[in-house]
């Protein structure tokens, strides 16, 4: 039986300077429900729900909590209303106990000391509620991820909310941590809390939510019972014309006696690769298959010089090349995409133009500086080639979502135009849109005739965009395949049980 | 397994580890110095008591000092301070024949002044803790010289009656009390010292204050995501290390009876030594008050047997600062690194 409405929003628009964010967005969400918001990135999720607490604040429209009207000035005053949020990245201190990370700011007093004993209780006591039988008196970051989020969600839940939101909770967690989670968000809509759930795994949203939100580009899309909605249909809405972009991509084409490009040779780290070999042909894109661990990113990163191979040998055009750093990988006109780009990649507090100049002036020797007007030029031509969302190329990278930061990467190494090209996880925590452009760019990288790694742990991606497959499995390869003729299953069974 | 908490996970709680190591490396120096030096009388209440005389107003600054370290920041006007503050008493006294209250009065509204100012400067305008406090060291500094560029003796009939205070420490024997041998006190300056590090303690462990400023130097971010007052209780932590560092000036006026522009230089250096090899992390967030008494102790202990052997140059002590120094920053690194790897990052 659906509840009533605990959370009314009429007519939301909010405007950033040039970009109409939401654009007359309504939302309701009803007492005891989950309610995944869906959309791609920069389709107004994240902005629909700082408006909600607080952090946004909306331009035109009205937001009831219990038929009253709020207008939140912030996640405090959001807080004490009852709405409290769950950020993808866990907003807590990892030097506190998990207990004193549940209470921290509110703690029991007694006598006017902080009641210690009472904090450890009451966090035993909400913990277990959430079938974590662990020490609250550890610091948090002695715990895992999930553990983490949990501990969050019971801070956000001890405040006594109505309304939690979840903010892609899931996309750090295993697959037995999301179960764990989901039982405890089933728990809490069972207790008659209004839940909002933003995730990009479409399998999540069936398996935990009641109703769907849709948004695309700051409009709303519609709102659906979940039995109402296939998959095909859920992914179509959300992407619009994007779907054609997936199913008109085409493999590169890589003649027989194309020149090889990339040639490894028995190469090993000494400790966590033994053995691993490989050959890449110009024009040709290599896809690399493999569970997280077995090895995938360890080899790229010898390639690259990011570890050192102490044996083997590496031969980039036909050359013998020594590779210890990555300067020497980028001198050798090899480019790396790394696994985490907010890490490894983006570097944040630069504008846009100086990540994408990083390595075309590295390549060039600092000597030979460019000017502001050829770097522009330059910043520019490939925010219009790649479609990368921004209002120009000064804005900050670190500004950008995590979509458009990826194509700032591909766009960095495009303008040094290497003859190899690795990407980690290239599509990893973005929207389907967004993929399908990185696939495509990818492609079109091949038909220039560069040469690309490309590692994924999405199969059907792989499978859609590699000429060859290398499959890994404990850190080694185990079997290469050829990309037209093989399946999800084949990969799967040989990662399963080894090479047949 | 049961994962609840008992009497041994509480004990071996990895957020104690780094007291725990400060502990033991002040242990067995003192042991080691006890097994070289035990017959020169290494071992007795006096020499152990004499690590605090001697040391107590680096021990007063050290309490102020661990709160503004475990925000995460950093404060290099302290031995300023300190100093400016003798000059306050040293010149008021001596020179404008002031009472020493007037002036300890006038050098706690400039010293908490100040550390309330830089604290608003680097929360509010959110400039660099180090160079904030910089600019503090060489204002404090400056003042020192324009007061005077002579050491000025401070007599005064109070300043000699606190100084020359002591309780004698007692034993009883023969069905009375008499003094231990040889002689042993504890001054004022210990005293002080012991309950500015009680005080610390309970700020940090247990008001919502001392909880608050664990939680910026773990994540000021989340901090301020999770409601805390941040901007409040930074400009407070900077007010109570300027009030530790006055505290800290008027122990050394006692101690050395006189007042210099020139005294405690590089005296901010040697107080955050003891709060780092007392276990206080200098990347925030953690940091215990049982930690820095021993770090204050571990310090002063190293000065200690260099006197006993009465061979090794001074310069000796420095040395041996610095390595456990490094070494301290290496396993605080070592345990940064062992913990944060179990989030997978």
């Amino acid at each position: 039986m659906p509840g009533k409405n605990i959370l009314e929003m009429r007519g939301i628009t909010i405007e950033f300077p040039g970009v109409k964010a939401l654009d007359g967005v309504d939302f309701s969400l009803r007492e005891g429900e989950i309610h995944s918001l869906l959309g791609e990135n920069g389709a107004g999720k994240s902005t629909l729900i700082k408006c909600i607490n607080g952090v946004n604040r909306k331009d035109s429209g009205t937001i009831l909590l219990d038929g009253h009207e709020i207008n939140p000035s912030g996640p405090n005053e959001a807080m004490t209303l009852g709405i409290s949020t769950v950020f993808q990245e866990v907003n807590l201190c990892p030097n506190l106990s998990v207990a004193e990370n549940i209470f921290v700011g509110r703690q029991p007093m007694k006598r006017g000391q902080i009641d210690w004993s009472e904090i450890n209780r009451r966090a035993e006591e909400l913990m277990s509620r959430f079938h974590l039988d662990i020490d609250v008196t550890r610091p948090l970051s002695y715990y895992s991820t999930a553990v983490q989020q949990m501990t969050a969600i019971a801070r956000a839940v001890d405040v006594q909310a109505k309304i939690l939101i979840l903010d892609e909770p899931t996309s750090s967690l295993d697959e037995n941590e999301v179960q764990l989670l989901f039982s405890v968000m089933r728990q809490l809509r069972d207790s008659g809390m209004g839940i909002i759930f933003i995730t990009h795994f479409l399998d999540q949203i069936y398996a935990v939510s009641d109703r769907m939100t849709i948004l695309r580009n700051g409009h709303l899309v519609g709102t659906y019972n979940i039995d109402e909605l296939g998959k095909f249909e859920l992914v179509t809405k959300m992407v619009g014309k994007d779907m054609d972009v997936i199913f008109s991509l085409k493999r590169a084409n890589v003649p027989p006696d194309a020149p090889v490009m990339l040639k490894a040779e028995h190469i090993g780290d000494g400790s966590r690769i033994d053995d691993m070999s490989l050959t890449l042909r110009k024009g040709e894109l290599v896809g690399f298959a493999g569970l997280l661990g077995s090895g995938r990113t360890e080899t790229a990163e010898m390639l690259f010089g990011a570890t050192r191979a102490v044996h083997g040998e590496i031969f980039v055009d036909g050359e013998k090349v020594s590779i210890r750093t990555p300067f020497d990988a980028i001198q050798a006109e090899e480019a790396f995409c790394p696994e985490d780009r907010k890490r490894d990649g983006i570097i944040g507090d630069l504008s846009i133009r100086e990540n994408i100049m990083l390595a075309v002036q590295s390549r060039k020797g600092f000597m030979h500086p460019m000017t502001k007007q050829e770097q522009t030029e330059l910043a520019d031509k490939y925010i219009a080639l790649l479609g990368i969302a921004t209002p120009d190329c000064e804005k900050k990278a670190g500004e950008l979502s995590g979509g458009n930061q990826q194509k700032v990467i591909l766009a960095r190494w495009m303008a040094a135009s290497p003859k190899v090209l690795i990407l980690d996880e290239p599509t990893r925590g973005i929207d389907i849109g967004a993929k399908a452009e990185i696939q495509r760019l990818m492609l079109e990288m091949c038909g220039e005739g560069v040469s690309v790694i490309f590692i994924s742990s999405e199969l059907d991606e792989i499978i859609r965009c590699s000429n060859r497959i290398v499959i890994m499995r404990d850190r080694a390869k185990v079997a290469e395949v050829d990309g037209a003729s093989c399946t999800q299953q084949d990969i799967l069974r040989i990662i399963a049980e080894g090479a047949a | 397994m049961k994962n609840r908490q008992t009497l041994l996970t509480r004990i071996t709680n990895p957020k104690y580890i780094m007291v725990y190591a400060t502990i033991g490396i002040f242990l067995v120096i003192y042991a080691a110095g006890g097994f070289l030096y035990g017959d020169k009388g290494f071992l007795t209440v006096r020499t152990f008591v004499n690590l605090f005389i001697d040391n107590a107003y680096f021990g007063i600054s050290a309490v102020g000092m661990t709160m503004v370290l475990i925000t995460g920041g950093i404060d290099l006007s302290v031995g300023a301070v300190a100093s400016l503050t003798g000059m306050f008493i040293a010149y008021g006294t001596t020179v404008l024949h002031l009472h020493p209250l007037t002036c300890i009065a006038a050098a706690l509204v400039m010293g908490v002044g100040l550390g309330l100012l830089m604290g608003w400067v680097i929360h509010y305008l959110n400039v660099p803790a180090f160079i904030t406090t910089l600019t503090g060291m060489f204002l404090a500094r400056g003042v020192c010289s324009l007061i005077s560029r002579e050491s000025i003796d401070i007599h005064h009939p109070m300043i000699d009656a606190l100084a020359g205070w002591k309780i004698y420490l007692m034993k009883f024997a023969d069905g009375k009390w008499v003094r231990i041998r040889p002689i042993a006190f504890v001054n004022f300056n210990v005293l002080l010292f012991l309950v500015m590090i009680i005080i610390g303690a309970f700020i940090l462990q247990r008001t919502r204050f001392g909880r608050n400023i664990y939680a910026i130097g773990g994540n000021e971010q989340s901090a301020s995501l999770m409601g805390l007052p941040v901007g409040r209780t930074k400009v407070l932590v900077y007010g109570f290390n300027g009030l530790c560092s006055v505290l800290a000036g008027i122990s050394y006026a006692l101690y050395v009876k006189s007042g210099w522009n020139l005294s405690l230089q590089g005296g901010e250096l040697e107080v955050i030594t003891c709060a780092v090899i007392g276990g206080t992390l200098l990347t925030g967030g953690v940091g215990y008050m049982i930690g820095t008494l021993f770090g204050v102790l571990l310090k002063s202990v190293i000065p200690a047997l260099i006197t006993f052997n009465g061979n090794l140059l001074s310069w000796w002590g420095k040395i041996a600062t610095g390595l456990l120094l490094l070494l301290f920053i290496c396993i605080q690194r070592f345990v940064v690194t062992s913990t944060g790897r179990r989030k997978g990052q």
